[in-house]
Formats: C-alpha cells, sequence, structure tokens
C-alpha cells in the first residue's frame, strides 16, 4: 500500500486576465522510505502539486482530485485536521532558506514550537530534543546554537535548520521543493548528503522536486517528468536516463551541460519556449516543440502508458525509437590542449 | 609565457577591497571586504576563459573590475596594451566600446521604460555612430542576429521570457562591435532548455564577430561547453588555472577537485559509482579570509605545515596549467590522502 | 522550426501593452480613481470656463447690502453674501484660484524637491548629507507651521502663500526622489548603460529618473490636495491675498467664520467646494498609486 498517493489531481489560479491550467490531473504515488523525483523546468507545476498536497495554495487556487494519505482524502480534510498533518506527518522545505526562517525568532524556538505543538513536549523536553536535531543535521554547538537567530546562520546553516524543523516530528513524508537550488555547489552536495542519510534512516518518503537532472540521478529511486502541468514520462531513474522515451526528457537531456562531456562539445537545445498555461487545448503540451510530433499529437492528448517495462509509462504518440536513444556515455577521455 | 603580444587583455596582481565602515555619527573605515585579493591572468585574443567559483569568490567582482565599473584598489589591467587605469575619463569612454559586459539578470538588466529598440539603439546613440534610418536598419539587423522575432523592436522588456530579456542584451552589446565580452553568469537564471539555446548563441556570435569572451560562471558544466581554458577562483584568489581538458581530466588543486566531484552528473550509473569529496564547513568571509593558503579550513588535503602560514602561490605545474597548492604534486602522486568529515 | 520562429509565434499570442499603458488600463477599472478624476476634471473645466458658467461677475452687485444676506433662493442657488454679490458665481470664479494655488504650490514643492533630491541621490556623500540634514528639520515643524512661519517672514499676499506651502511641501518630495534614486542606481540596467559609456546625464535623466519618479507623481496629486487646504487655511488667518478683489474659497470661509449662525450658506459652500476638491485630487492620487505600483507588475 502506498504511502502518499496523487489521484488525478488538477489546480487552476483564477486571475482576472485568465484562468492558469497550473496543474492538469496528474497521478503519482509515493512509499516508504522511498525517495521520488519531480522534474522539470519553472511554471511546470511540480511545486504547485506538492503545495496542493499540503493544502497551501493561494486563496485563488481550484482544486480538484484525491490526495490519499493514512486513510484520509487531504483534499478534502477541513483545515482544523490538516494543521496537525502539516509539519507533523508531511513536512515541507523549501528552496530559499533566507526567507523561510522567522527573523525575528531564535532558531530554537522554532524548532520546538512545533516540538511542542505537534508532538505535546514540555519546555525541557523540547530544547533537548531541538539540540539532538541540529546535531543531526550537521550543526556544530547544537546546544548554543538555539539561541541564535536565522541571521547569524550562513546560507547552508540556514538550510541545514530548515531540515531540522523539517524532520522534527519525524514525518511520514518530506517534500523537498527546490532544497539545493539557491546553494552554492559544494554546500548542495552536503545538504543532498544530509537528506540521503536521513531518508534512509527514519524510513521517510522523499518527494525531491527539482530542475537539476543530475541531482534526481544521484538521489532519487524513481522519477517523474513534467511539463505544462501534466506528467510526460515517469518510471525508475535508471530506466529513464537510459531509455527517455518521452521526446521532452531526451530534449532535456541533450540539452543539459554536464561536467564529463567532451571540451566544447555542442548542446542540442530543445526549440521554442515552454507552453503558456493560460490555454487548456487538446493535444500534447510539447507538440509545438517536438521533432516527432504528428497530427496526431496536436490533436489528441496522449495518456500514460507503459513502455518497455510496466514502471516505466510515458504519454506520447511518438515515444523516442531506440535508434535515437542516447548512447551509454564511454569515460570521456584525455584531452589534448587546443 | 608565449603569444604575450596575444593577449587582449592582461590582469596583473587586481585587488579590489571594499572598506567596511561603522559609527554612529561618522563612518570609520574598520576592516575590508577582501573581494579581490591579488589575481594575474591573461586572455588571449578569441579564446573563451571560464571564470569560475561559488559565492564570494570574486568573479563578478574581477569581471567588473576589467571593464572599470568598479575601480581597483591596487593592480592594473591592460587592454589591448593598454593600460586601463592610464586614460582620462573621455578616452576611457572611447575605450568602453571595444568592451562590453553582459549580465545575470535578464530581469534588471533592461530598463522597463525603454522598449526594446530604444534599448538596442542606447549604444549607437550615446556615441553618435548611427541616427534615423540607417539606425532603425542597424537595430533590426541586431534583433535579427540574435533570434529575435520581427516587431519586438515596439515591445517592452517585461513582455518577453528571461531567454529572450537576454538575446536583447545581446543584442545590445553587439551594437558597438567589441572586442571582448565579459559574460557574468549569463544562463544562470533561465530554465535548462533555454540555457541550450542561450550557449549556442554565444559560441555563434564568437565565431561571426570574432568575439573574446570570459564567461564568469558558478555552474562547472556549463564552461565546460564553452570554454578554452578555465580559471577556478576561491575567496578572492585564483585557485588553478588549466586548458578546459586538462582541469576536468587532471584537477590539481584540491578545490577543483572538491568542485568537480560537487557537481552532480545527469547519469544514474555515474552518479553512483562516483568518488565524492566533501568539504568541511562552509564559506569564510571574505572581510576575515583565513590565514596562510585560503582554503586550509575546509581542505581533505591540509597537511600540518605550510598550509595554515604561508599564502601559496600559483605557480606553474605543467603546460598552462597552473594551481596554488604547497602539495599539489604529492597529492597528484598519491601520497597524500584525502580526509573526509565525519558529518558532512 | 528554428528558434526566432517559435518564439515569434509566441509573441504574436500576447497582445502589446506599454507600462503605461498598462497603468493606464488600471487605473481605468478602478471605481474611485475614475469618481476622482471626474470631480477635478469638473472643477477643472469650471475653472476655465468661468466667464461662461457664472450667471453674474464675482463681485458684482447683485443685490443689496444686507446684516443678514439672504440664502439660496430660486433666483441665487447658493444665496447672496453680505455684499449682495452671488455665492455661485464667486464659487466658480474661486474655483480659479484656488486650484491654481494647489497647482502652483505642489508644482513648486516637486520641482524644488526633484532637484534636490537627484543631487542627493545622484552625488551622494556629503552633498546627501547636507541636503538631507536640512531635509530633517525642515520635516521636523508640521508642513502647516512651516508655510505659517515662512508667509510670517515674507509678509502676507496670494504670491508669498503659494511660495511658503511651496517650500513647505519641498522636504517629502526631495526625500521620496533620493529614495527612488538610490534604489535604481545600483541596478543592472544602470550598470549596463554605464558599461555601454552612459555619462552621468544620461544615465540620470534617460534610466535613473524615469524609473524613480512614479511615485513622486501619487505624492504631486495628494500634495496638491494638502496645498489648497493649507492655502484656505493661511487665508482664513488672514495672512491671504490682501486684495479684496480676489476671489478664493478660503478667504471665503475666512471672511464669513463669524456669520456661521445667521448666514450658514456663506460658509458651507466654500467650505464643500474645498472638501470636494481635495477629495477628488486624494482619489486620484490613490488611484495612481495603485496604478504604478510595481508589485503589481509582473
Amino acid at each position: 500500500m502506498a504511502l502518499l498517493s496523487i489521484d488525478d489531481l488538477e489546480v487552476e489560479f483564477e486571475t482576472r486576465r485568465a484562468t492558469i491550467h497550473a496543474v492538469n490531473r496528474i497521478s503519482f504515488s509515493l512509499d516508504s522510505g522511498e525517495t521520488l523525483g519531480i522534474v522539470g523546468e519553472s511554471g511546470c507545476g511540480k511545486s504547485v502539486s506538492s503545495l496542493a498536497v499540503l493544502g497551501i495554495l493561494p486563496a485563488n487556487a481550484r482544486v480538484a482530485g484525491r490526495v490519499e494519505f493514512a486513510g484520509d482524502d487531504l483534499l478534502a480534510l477541513p483545515d482544523s485536521k490538516m494543521r496537525a498533518v502539516r509539519g507533523r506527518d508531511i513536512s515541507m522545505i523549501f528552496q530559499d532558506p533566507m526567507t523561510s526562517l522567522n527573523p525575528v525568532l531564535t532558531v530554537g524556538r522554532q524548532i520546538t514550537e512545533t516540538l511542542r505543538k505537534h508532538l505535546r513536549m514540555d519546555a525541557a523536553q523540547a530544547d533537548e530534543e531541538a539540540a539532538r536535531l541540529l546535531e543531526r543535521v550537521g550543526i556544530a554547538d547544537a546546544r548554543n546554537r538555539l539561541r541564535d537567530y536565522p541571521h547569524q546562520f550562513s546560507g547552508g546553516m540556514r538550510q541545514r535548520v530548515m531540515i531540522a524543523m523539517a524532520i522534527s516530528c519525524r514525518p511520514k513524508v518530506l517534500i523537498a521543493d527546490e532544497p539545493t537550488t539557491a546553494l552554492d555547489v559544494t554546500l548542495q552536495a552536503q545538504i543532498l548528503e544530509v537528506l540521503r542519510a536521513l531518508v534512509a534512516e527514519e524510513r521517510m518518503g522523499l518527494i525531491l522536486i527539482t530542475h537539476d537532472l543530475g541531482v534526481v540521478a544521484g538521489l532519487c529511486e524513481r522519477t517523474i517528468v513534467m511539463y505544462a502541468g501534466r506528467i510526460v514520462e515517469s518510471g525508475p531513474t535508471r530506466e529513464l536516463f537510459a531509455r527517455p522515451r518521452h521526446p521532452y526528457t531526451l530534449g532535456l537531456l541533450k540539452s543539459v551541460p554536464r561536467v564529463d562531456a567532451r571540451a566544447k562539445e555542442r548542446l542540442v537545445p530543445i526549440p521554442g519556449t515552454p507552453r503558456d498555461l493560460r490555454s487548456l487545448e487538446a493535444g500534447c503540451a510539447f507538440a509545438p516543440r517536438c521533432p516527432y510530433a504528428t497530427e496526431r499529437s496536436r490533436a489528441e492528448t496522449p495518456q500514460l502508458r507503459p513502455i518497455d517495462d510496466l514502471e516505466h509509462r510515458v504519454a506520447c504518440w511518438n515515444p523516442v525509437p531506440d535508434g535515437d536513444l542516447p548512447p551509454s556515455r564511454p569515460p570521456a577521455p584525455v584531452e589534448e590542449e587546443r | 609565457m608565449t603569444g604575450e603580444a596575444n593577449q587582449l587583455v592582461r590582469v596583473e596582481d587586481l585587488k579590489v577591497y571594499f572598506p567596511l565602515r561603522s559609527g554612529l555619527m561618522f563612518d570609520r573605515h574598520v576592516g575590508d571586504v577582501k573581494a579581490v585579493d591579488g589575481v594575474t591572468f591573461g586572455v588571449r585574443r578569441g579564446e573563451t576563459l571560464g571564470l569560475v567559483g561559488e559565492s564570494g569568490c570574486g568573479k563578478t567582482t574581477v569581471g567588473r573590475s576589467i571593464l572599470r565599473l568598479i575601480e581597483p584598489t591596487a593592480g592594473k589591467v591592460e587592454f589591448d596594451g593598454v593600460d586601463l587605469g592610464s586614460l582620462s575619463k573621455a578616452e576611457l569612454r572611447t575605450m568602453r566600446r571595444r568592451m562590453q559586459m553582459v549580465f545575470q539578470d535578464p530581469y534588471s538588466s533592461l530598463n522597463p521604460r525603454q522598449n526594446v529598440g530604444a534599448i538596442v539603439a542606447e549604444p549607437f546613440k550615446i556615441h553618435g555612430i548611427a541616427s534615423g534610418r540607417e539606425l532603425e536598419a542597424r537595430v533590426q539587423d541586431l534583433l535579427d542576429v540574435v533570434g529575435l522575432p520581427r516587431g519586438a523592436g515596439n515591445r517592452y522588456p517585461h513582455e518577453f521570457s528571461g531567454g529572450q530579456r537576454q538575446r536583447i542584451g545581446l543584442a545590445r552589446v553587439l551594437a558597438l562591435n567589441p572586442d571582448l565580452i565579459v559574460a557574468d553568469e549569463p544562463v544562470s537564471a533561465l530554465d535548462v532548455s533555454i540555457q541550450a539555446q542561450i550557449i549556442n548563441l554565444l559560441e555563434d556570435l564568437q565565431r561571426e564577430f570574432d568575439l573574446t569572451y570570459i564567461f564568469i560562471a558558478h555552474d562547472l558544466a556549463v564552461v565546460r561547453h564553452i570554454s578554452d581554458r578555465i580559471a577556478v577562483m576561491y575567496l578572492g584568489a585564483i585557485a588553478e588555472i588549466a586548458p578546459v581538458g586538462k582541469l576536468y581530466a587532471d584537477p590539481l588543486h584540491p578545490y577543483t577537485k572538491a568542485l568537480l566531484s560537487a557537481v552532480p552528473i545527469p547519469d544514474p550509473e555515474v552518479e553512483r559509482s562516483r568518488e565524492r569529496i566533501i568539504l568541511w564547513g562552509d564559506l569564510p568571509s571574505p572581510a576575515a579570509p583565513p590565514p596562510g593558503c585560503r582554503f586550509h579550513t575546509r581542505c581533505p588535503y591540509r597537511q600540518e605545515t605550510r598550509c595554515d602560514t604561508e599564502v601559496p602561490p600559483l605557480r606553474v605545474l605543467d603546460i598552462g596549467h597552473s594551481a596554488a597548492c604547497h602539495w599539489a604534486e604529492d597529492i597528484k602522486a598519491g601520497r597524500i590522502e584525502p580526509r573526509m568529515p565525519a558529518v558532512p | 522550426m528554428s528558434v526566432a520562429q517559435a518564439e515569434a509565434r509566441e509573441l504574436e499570442l500576447e497582445d502589446q501593452s506599454g507600462l503605461w499603458r498598462d497603468a493606464f488600463d488600471r487605473l481605468r477599472r478602478n471605481p474611485g480613481a475614475i469618481a476622482g478624476t471626474v470631480i477635478i476634471a469638473g472643477f477643472a473645466a469650471i475653472a476655465l470656463l468661468a466667464p461662461a458658467l457664472a450667471p453674474h461677475g464675482p463681485n458684482e452687485q447683485v443685490g443689496g447690502l444686507a446684516a443678514v444676506p439672504p440664502g439660496p433662493s430660486t433666483d441665487f442657488p447658493l444665496g447672496l453674501d453680505q455684499q449682495g454679490r452671488d455665492v455661485l458665481s464667486r464659487i466658480i470664479f474661486g474655483a480659479r484660484l484656488s486650484l491654481l494655488v494647489g497647482v502652483v504650490s505642489a508644482g513648486v514643492g516637486l520641482s524644488l524637491g526633484l532637484v534636490l533630491g537627484s543631487l542627493a541621490g545622484y552625488f551622494g556623500r556629503w552633498i546627501d548629507s547636507i541636503i538631507m540634514r536640512v531635509m530633517d528639520l525642515m520635516l521636523a515643524v508640521p508642513q502647516f507651521l512651516l508655510a505659517l512661519a515662512i508667509v510670517t517672514a515674507l509678509g502676507p499676499g496670494l504670491i508669498q502663500i503659494m511660495f511658503a506651502v511651496g517650500v513647505a511641501n519641498v522636504p517629502q518630495f526631495a526625500r521620496l526622489l533620493r529614495g527612488g534614486i538610490l534604489a535604481q542606481r545600483e541596478s543592472d540596467y544602470v550598470l549596463a548603460a554605464r558599461s555601454l559609456g552612459a555619462p552621468g546625464r544620461r544615465l540620470l535623466l534617460a534610466h535613473i529618473l524615469p524609473n524613480s519618479v512614479a511615485p513622486v507623481i501619487v505624492q504631486g496629486t495628494l500634495a496638491m490636495a494638502t496645498a489648497i487646504i493649507d492655502v484656505a487655511g493661511l487665508s482664513f488667518l488672514g495672512l491671504g491675498p490682501a486684495d479684496p478683489g480676489l476671489t478664493e474659497w478660503g478667504k471665503m470661509v475666512a471672511e464669513n467664520a463669524g456669520r456661521l449662525e445667521s448666514a450658514p450658506h456663506l460658509v458651507l459652500f466654500p467650505g464643500f467646494a474645498i472638501v470636494i476638491s481635495v477629495l477628488g485630487l486624494n482619489l486620484v492620487g490613490d488611484g495612481l498609486r495603485e496604478a504604478l505600483d510595481p508589485k503589481l507588475k509582473n
């Protein structure tokens, strides 16, 4: 039985000018101890989906569908019950550590607040636990640092504090929305290590939302690729990267710069720009940019169907043929000087 | 060094310090943020030098100092043999036509109150190069060259996407036919699929207009695709400088090694079998850099002697390949093993 | 399809909009702003067309002298004053001076404030310090009292009070513009213009000022409103135009304040005129503030 199950989730935003169709009927699930990656560019709906799960979308959002967790449909729960779920059973970490922490409260206070509210600890217990949590995420001198304010921590440290807060109540599901995008790459490596260790120890389900294919490759067992509010491909990460059947996934892989590429290797960009979410036409959203598009692509919206193996699904009328799949990469040879 | 006559840009011992002031009524000078602390390198005509590093390393400050948008505290910048510090304001303004900058943030680098045509026409107007119908024609040519659609000239920046705005910025700098373009993180703020478009565009423009690039980035993967040589900076100084192939295949400085191993690779097989070098702790503040080797507080290869007392000079270790590390040869030969932190 | 072609299609789907046009659209949808504009336009029209609109001259005696002047009647909708002059006509003609005063005072404040604010914001350092300390000193005194002090020094008269109210307005504009300039000065697009070789003058006039000016415009309309009230107040205190022939709402209220019980129409109607015009200006000012708010722009 899946830990978290999303069915036909739909999210629209009403604005004065138009309705924005941010998420168009997506379905996926998460098991305990599993790390699921949701990959896509800006505007694809990956962040909005997770905000919908937690019920923290802005007032002009219209949500439909079902989010099954511990026997309840989260979308149908009244806010009073949702508040018990947020932070305790399902937790979230956000992209920007600068603005996600309250600048006028000490870090200790922000962590203990959650502990006291959800787990009903008293002040002494909460302090003890807060110090332990800070140590767990790698902050030295934890006891004393509880008294510090967010601005006294560096960016990487702040992100660790956020993680500590998020796992304080031992949630079953942790959603990390671009947790390392704002950080330098060496800090990113540290934070991902912290997440990896935590998930393994606590058997948490982790949903990692990112635009970075490299992060997903390193951390996630399963991956979902989103485009224009829909899931276009999903499956075991290894499968997806070895056999990217959706032209968008293939396009992403070919256009992403790689540190292990041949020197000055030419990138192959995806032409055009991401789709405008104001229109909800039939047909594949990616068709205008797709080299494999046919009349059918433009007319009928493709549904997710298994390909290659049951776990690997793709929403495409013309999946990438074998001949066009990327070859497995040989290690880059030692270069001569130019 | 061979080909010095061929160097378009020569930077010697560049230092840029930002004073720290504090006080109730009158600001006293209490210290300096040493954003750039002694940087020396050259850029050959026609090549692309990648300038790479994390936040606070000083790469943006170096770029802006070369263009004299920031006054250096010490050191020399030579452009085509001319010492920029020796020029008068008027001479500098004329020289500016030959060296231009592309900015990171496509949302703030265009004046929101000017339409695209006016933005691209501005360089022509400032230097009195063209006007009237000829100006219109040249502006339209530039918009075509960067791949913007017809009619873009009448629209305002906020109507365009990030990638398109970067193209507008490029059209603007090309107007003056510069020799050098300093690109300060030109693709960092863009979506992945658009990044590739802009990188390719930069390469095409380089060929077509005979440009020399200094490409500033924090992303080692991006610079790999566009640079001929790469300089890695840490906390205001160059840690390593090498031709692109050598840097990735055979990094000599511990920081470069750590940086390379930290960059995620979009390939699960490779990711899971990589050797990772995780650094200790956080970046020190540029206002208080560590004594001796700047990197020693985080270095997995740190030794008992020399690292915390002597500043390592940038020395030549191979053809075209220099690194600032006392123990580089020993590390390469495997005589020193890295120590990983207990907690990441 | 080439990148340019794909993007050309994208652009065609959007409709054109300039920054000012967007602001104008927002303004159009704001009922308060529309009401305010109608009011102001109405008063402006009245002021311009006064000779044609007013049934009588402002100083024309259409009735006799009376200790208790008659109130509204069918012949004289707003009544007569103690000198037998038609109140309606006086209010119509009074619009000219009162609105002029508002515009001129705010104008004086805005222009001086703009200059000082630009100098302080652009040059910085000691010029900035000196100018801003002077502005701080001026702001320490309530605006009306400051105007009062200046008029006392200059002597009474219409020009004097316009100038005094204008000068008292300067600090708010100087501050506002300086803040805007400081914020814009460090932006990338200004740096870009510098790197293109733009001289300082061009940076300020073509780049920094146009992007700093929005809040100043909003403040300008609001300052006109307070200027009208301040001038009315100074007139009320007897510091206004000495010439009895000049018709100005504040003066009308001042002269007749003692008759509030016996002949309220002499005080109330010019009072309403002041209140309604100030309301109109405030509505327009608020509407402009909302329309030009950069946070609403994307």
